[in-house]
């Protein structure tokens, strides 16, 4: 199982960054607002994850193949558009299909349109590689955005509600960490996520390398 | 005294870098300098004259806390200990992990925050409650930021916010009633004064407050200790009587001059009715003084010096916002009690205070 041997060196490369080495959350600091917001249940990670995979895919699709003809001065535009058009599927899905995960989530389905990583990955890679390239990396950065919600949210519902995805796995007399439930408990959670991951793969604070 | 010289003599090889235990080597020096002066001196000048050093500033901030332990100790039980105990464990550990991987040496500065972390905690807290709180104040509190003397918050405050988060309903019900332990009153856990005066209008007697036999945190109940204490720290030089002094302060102007304020709004026309009300305001503005902790937090932590500002003026100003936020949070506030979380805002402004003193000190030698 060599992934140069399925992907080709330039595909492995751009899997090995997306996931590890040019982590979205942790290398370029990209969608932490929702990465802060969403990671209080692993449900709601698990949901959004799939809807960031998903229009992160379809914008890469549509983008790259069209990027010959995307007119420079009005690419922005044609990125909103194209993430907008595939969040509103995302949000009627789950309205549809996932109510309750939809009500808990609120806002923060339409807000995957202001998610950084799609915006960015859209504008440093999309625009300038062919689609199979392209799928490749949505692919890396959506999924190392759900493992990193994945890990916070399990860290987070464990400590803040005693439970994983609803099941009671903590001892009759756990005392909930009321903190972690909020938004402002995951700034701590996401702060050692970083340290831990920048020390690993040795990457440096920015002003200092 | 020479034996035990040699011992240490004859362990530091194994803690030089290329010795077996290397990366213990600030454990070591740490010990040994709880018997010894290090073995290191200044070679250029300046030299060290006077033998004040971290260690000794802790020491006397130590030593001006035992009457607040002793009275605690009586008040609550042993169980204090075992707190204290439980603190300097778990925050030493965190404290001597990041020495270690730092490769500095041990700080003093936590022998302090050790101790005034149970010392703010309502008695009745979980040993793992502590456990937690202190952990939590040292790692993010303090060595997040670079250790000793890098802090922007107060370590212990930074550990009694987080658990008061964290765990609201354990740190607002563990009020035991002082004498509980020993039998010597029935109720197990009683309202605090604060909580009294918020809930019921009930201001208690200033005799009480001083002696400290009512409920509160572990450390704070005992004012003429905390009192004696503040005293001999501003008299040895430790703390600045400048933050304490103008906390206090303005604590009382403010609780005074708002009870004033708001009873002439209210229309208190008649000299009698003004006449009770300034008593009453009096009544108020004392109790605010005495009651809560606001004399442990003017006279132990508002006034530590890496988190508050360093001009003159800037002491000022940081005691007197201390004391408008208090007062603030406790009459208008959800919260009895505001010194906490005065103090930890005024710690986050405390580097634009003394900004702002100097920026308008150079302005005026300019013009």
């Amino acid at each position: 199982m060599n992934l140069k041997n399925i992907f080709g060196k330039k595909g492995a490369k751009t899997i090995k960054n997306g996931i590890w080495r040019e982590h979205p959350i942790s290398s370029a600091t990209l969608g932490i607002c929702s990465a802060l917001a969403i990671s209080n249940k692993v449900e709601n990670a698990i949901a959004m994850s799939a809807g960031v995979i998903f229009v992160l895919v379809l914008t890469s699709v549509i983008i790259s193949s069209m990027r010959k003809l995307i007119p420079g001065r009005v690419r922005i535009i044609i990125y909103m558009i194209t993430i907008a058009a595939g969040v509103t599927i995302v949000d009627l899905v789950l309205m549809a299909y996932f109510p309750t995960i939809s009500e808990a989530m609120g806002p923060y389905v339409p807000l995957i349109i202001t998610n950084c990583i799609i915006m960015g990955r859209a504008e440093a890679f999309f625009i300038q590689n062919p689609p199979q390239h392209s799928i490749l990396d949505a692919l890396a950065n959506g999924l190392a955005y759900a493992y990193t919600l994945l890990v916070i949210a399990i860290f987070r519902e464990i400590f803040a509600f005693g439970t994983l995805l609803g099941v009671k796995v903590t001892p009759a007399n756990w005392v909930d960490w009321v903190v972690l439930a909020a938004p402002a408990g995951a700034f701590f959670v996401i702060g050692i996520f970083l340290w831990i991951t920048r020390t690993v793969a040795g990457i440096e604070p920015p002003g200092k390398g | 005294m020479k034996w035990l010289h040699n011992l240490f003599d004859s362990f530091r090889p194994h803690f030089e870098p290329r010795g077996s235990l290397g990366y213990l080597k600030p454990l070591f020096e740490a010990i040994e300098f709880i018997f010894f002066y290090p073995a290191a001196r200044t070679a250029s000048a300046p030299h060290v004259r006077d033998p004040m050093d971290v260690k000794r500033y802790m020491t006397i901030v130590i030593v001006a806390l035992l009457p607040c332990i002793a009275a605690s100790i009586f008040f609550f039980g042993p169980r204090v200990l075992l707190m204290i105990l439980v603190s300097y464990a778990v925050g030493g550990l965190v404290e001597v992990a990041f020495s270690c991987i730092r490769k500095t040496e041990i700080h003093e500065g936590f022998f302090v925050t050790g101790i005034i972390f149970p010392l703010i905690l309502p008695p009745a807290t979980p040993l793992w409650v502590v456990a937690v709180g202190i952990f939590f104040g040292v790692f993010f509190g303090k060595e997040v930021f670079g250790g000793t003397g890098h802090n922007i918050f107060n370590p212990a405050l930074v550990g009694r916010l987080f658990v008061t988060i964290a765990f609201p309903t354990i740190l607002t019900s563990g009020w035991t009633a002082p004498g509980a332990w020993r039998g010597a009153v029935d109720a197990v856990s009683t309202a605090t004064p604060m909580a009294l005066a918020k809930t019921q209008a009930v201001l208690t007697p200033v005799a009480d407050l001083l002696m400290g036999a009512q409920s509160g945190s572990v450390g704070e109940t005992f004012r003429l200790g905390i009192i004696i204490g503040g005293i001999f720290l501003m008299l040895t030089r430790v703390s600045d009587w400048r933050i304490p002094v103008s906390y206090i302060g303005a604590v009382f102007v403010f609780a005074f001059g708002g009870t004033v304020l708001g009873g002439l709004f209210g229309g208190a026309e008649n000299a009698a009715a003004a006449n009770g009300l300034v008593a009453g305001a009096f009544n108020f503005g004392i109790f605010q003084v005495l009651g809560g902790s606001v004399l442990f937090g003017a006279m132990f932590m508002a006034c530590d010096p890496v988190t508050s500002p360093f001009t003159r003026n800037g002491k000022f100003i940081f005691g007197i916002m201390c004391g408008l936020l208090t007062v603030v949070i406790r009459v208008f506030s959800g919260y009895v009690e505001g010194v906490m979380f005065s103090i930890v805002i005024m710690n986050a402004v405390g580097p634009l205070i003394d900004h702002m003193v100097l920026s308008m000190r150079y302005r005026k030698a300019q013009a």
